[in-house]
């Protein structure tokens, strides 16, 4: 076990060294930091002047979104060569030759990658967080928590970039992720919108739903579920049990297969 | 201290070791000798549990290769190798160093010694990619000797230095040989693995031709390059 955790530290800290970590970090806070000249605007709708928190409180679920759908680019160009790339640069076989099982290198690079993304997408909520406390005086409740819970598609996305890397190349593994993430997104987000309370005042019945829509990976529900938690609505798209343990699966029988892979390869 | 039990290792249809049998004693300094192709990096990855045998069964101090613990106390050096980039020297060194256990002072303590042992001292903090291919070589050495290995696995150890660095790695192995070390050695060097080496094992292309002691290869007025050539060129040709 602290052999993985040690792996985790060094891809961190490797990921940190680069310079190009710092670069994107500092692109994605200041156009957080452009986004400011919404919480000073008036608006109105109907004729009728929104206050400046709920305008904020609008703005902010928005953004919460862009950053967390951001993300998965981001993750999955961290992960697509961190196999490649270690068995290129002498990495793997400086694991490997010392006591340290596959298992734990694979686990303790996805770890290291995981928490780097997390702390990173936090890091963005947290500023749009702080944000809004400076120019409204108000805290938007369950925005960081929403934030954390959002780490759990990014451990989807590293984990499908990584084991796809092992069959694709690195580019391709990264798009490939990004395609399967974007047809959770259509998939659930058309299936969301059309129970809307807006479309059903206007288009009635029940259509059905394709199998393979119900046991697509619930990319999509896992974010919309997190918003919930800064909208105070209730969650009605699926029952959150299931929303849970599909991605549970997913993440984990992705991770055995690659764990299994890994073991048989020749380094 | 190591045992390989009727191993072969295949690639498709090409055998790159086959059924391979020997025992490495413990405090042996044992040499792996063979043309290209003939299988010696093959069996060294075997060891380390890098790659997987078809058929046979490799073990470490009576652990399974491959399993982390038949790793604990082994020193690797890969044919070519390689650090990363953006790492220096000392911080290689210190990673090496936390997986054997060696943690805070004594970890500096110990990379501190093995950089000095290795030559590298004053060189041990510029980056890997300033480094030449010797310099890599030396660094690599350092890391196979850290934390006092029971067992070295050297692959063409002395691949890229110039002949002051090939003293200078004759010279440690000799001092850890004397130690009580077993050192498994594979190189193309024979006038080196002459001097070094208790035991030898002559392959080629997967087979073992011979294996004993050096004295008992080498005849009188004979130099074990003479042997290999002899016998490398007449199994060769009888193929």
């Amino acid at each position: 076990m602290i052999n993985l955790i040690r792996i985790a530290f060094y891809t961190i800290k490797d990921q940190m060294r680069q310079k190009s970590f710092y670069l994107l970090l500092a692109v994605a806070v200041l156009f957080i930091l452009l986004i400011r000249s919404c919480y000073h605007g008036d608006y109105s709708v109907n004729g009728q002047k929104l206050d400046n928190v709920s305008v904020a409180w609008h703005a902010s679920l928005l953004v919460f979104h862009v950053i967390a759908g951001g993300m998965f680019l981001m993750t999955s160009m961290l992960s697509m060569g961190v196999f490649s790339r270690d068995s290129d640069d002498g990495s793997l076989v400086m694991f490997l030759s010392r006591p340290v099982g596959r298992w734990q290198y694979v686990l303790g690079r996805i770890l290291g990658i995981w928490l780097l993304s997390t702390a990173f997408m936090f890091v963005l909520h947290l500023t749009i967080f702080i944000i809004v406390f400076v120019n409204t005086g108000g805290m938007i409740t369950g925005y960081l928590t929403a934030s954390l819970l959002c780490s759990i598609n990014l451990l989807f996305a590293i984990v499908l970039t990584c084991f796809l890397s092992l069959i694709l190349p690195n580019f391709m593994s990264a798009i490939f992720t990004i395609i399967i993430i974007a047809i959770s997104f259509i998939s659930d987000g058309a299936y969301q919108a059309m129970h809307s309370t807006l479309v059903r005042m206007f288009v009635s019945g029940e259509g059905t739903v394709a199998t393979w829509r119900i046991y697509y990976p619930k990319v999509y529900m896992v974010q919309n579920y997190a918003s919930t938690l800064i909208s105070n609505k209730q969650f009605e798209a699926m029952g959150e049990t299931n929303l849970w343990l599909n991605m549970g699966l997913y993440t984990t029988a992705l991770a055995a297969i690659m764990l299994l892979d890994f073991s048989r390869r020749e380094i | 201290m190591i045992s390989l039990e009727n191993v072969t290792k295949k690639y498709g249809m090409t055998t790159a070791v086959d059924d391979v049998s020997y025992n490495v004693d413990r405090g042996e300094c044992f040499a792996l000798l063979g043309p290209n192709g003939a299988g010696k990096t093959t069996i060294v990855r075997m060891i380390l549990g890098f790659s997987h045998p078809t058929r046979g069964r490799i073990s470490i101090g009576g652990i399974a290769a491959g399993k982390p613990a038949s790793r604990k106390k082994i020193g690797y050096l890969a044919e070519s190798h390689r650090i990363p980039p953006y790492l220096s020297g000392r911080q290689y060194l210190m990673r090496h160093a936390s997986f054997c256990g060696l943690g805070g002072a004594s970890a500096k303590r110990a990379v501190g010694d093995i950089i000095e042992l290795v030559g590298m001292a004053g060189n041990e903090n510029r980056k890997a990619s300033a480094y030449s291919k010797g310099m890599v070589q030396r660094i690599g050495l350092g890391a196979a000797l850290l934390g006092g290995p029971e067992l070295l696995v050297l692959d063409e150890p002395v691949s890229g230095l110039d002949p002051l660095g090939m003293r200078d790695v004759r010279v440690i192995l000799e001092e850890f040989r004397n130690n009580g070390t077993t050192i498994v050695l594979n190189s193309h060097l024979l006038s080196e693995v002459e001097r070094i080496c208790d035991t030898a094992a002559i392959m080629n292309k997967g087979r073992i031709l011979m294996k004993n002691s050096i004295s008992k290869i080498v005849r009188a007025n004979e130099t074990l390059e003479d042997v290999f050539i002899r016998l490398v060129e007449v199994k060769s040709a009888r193929r």
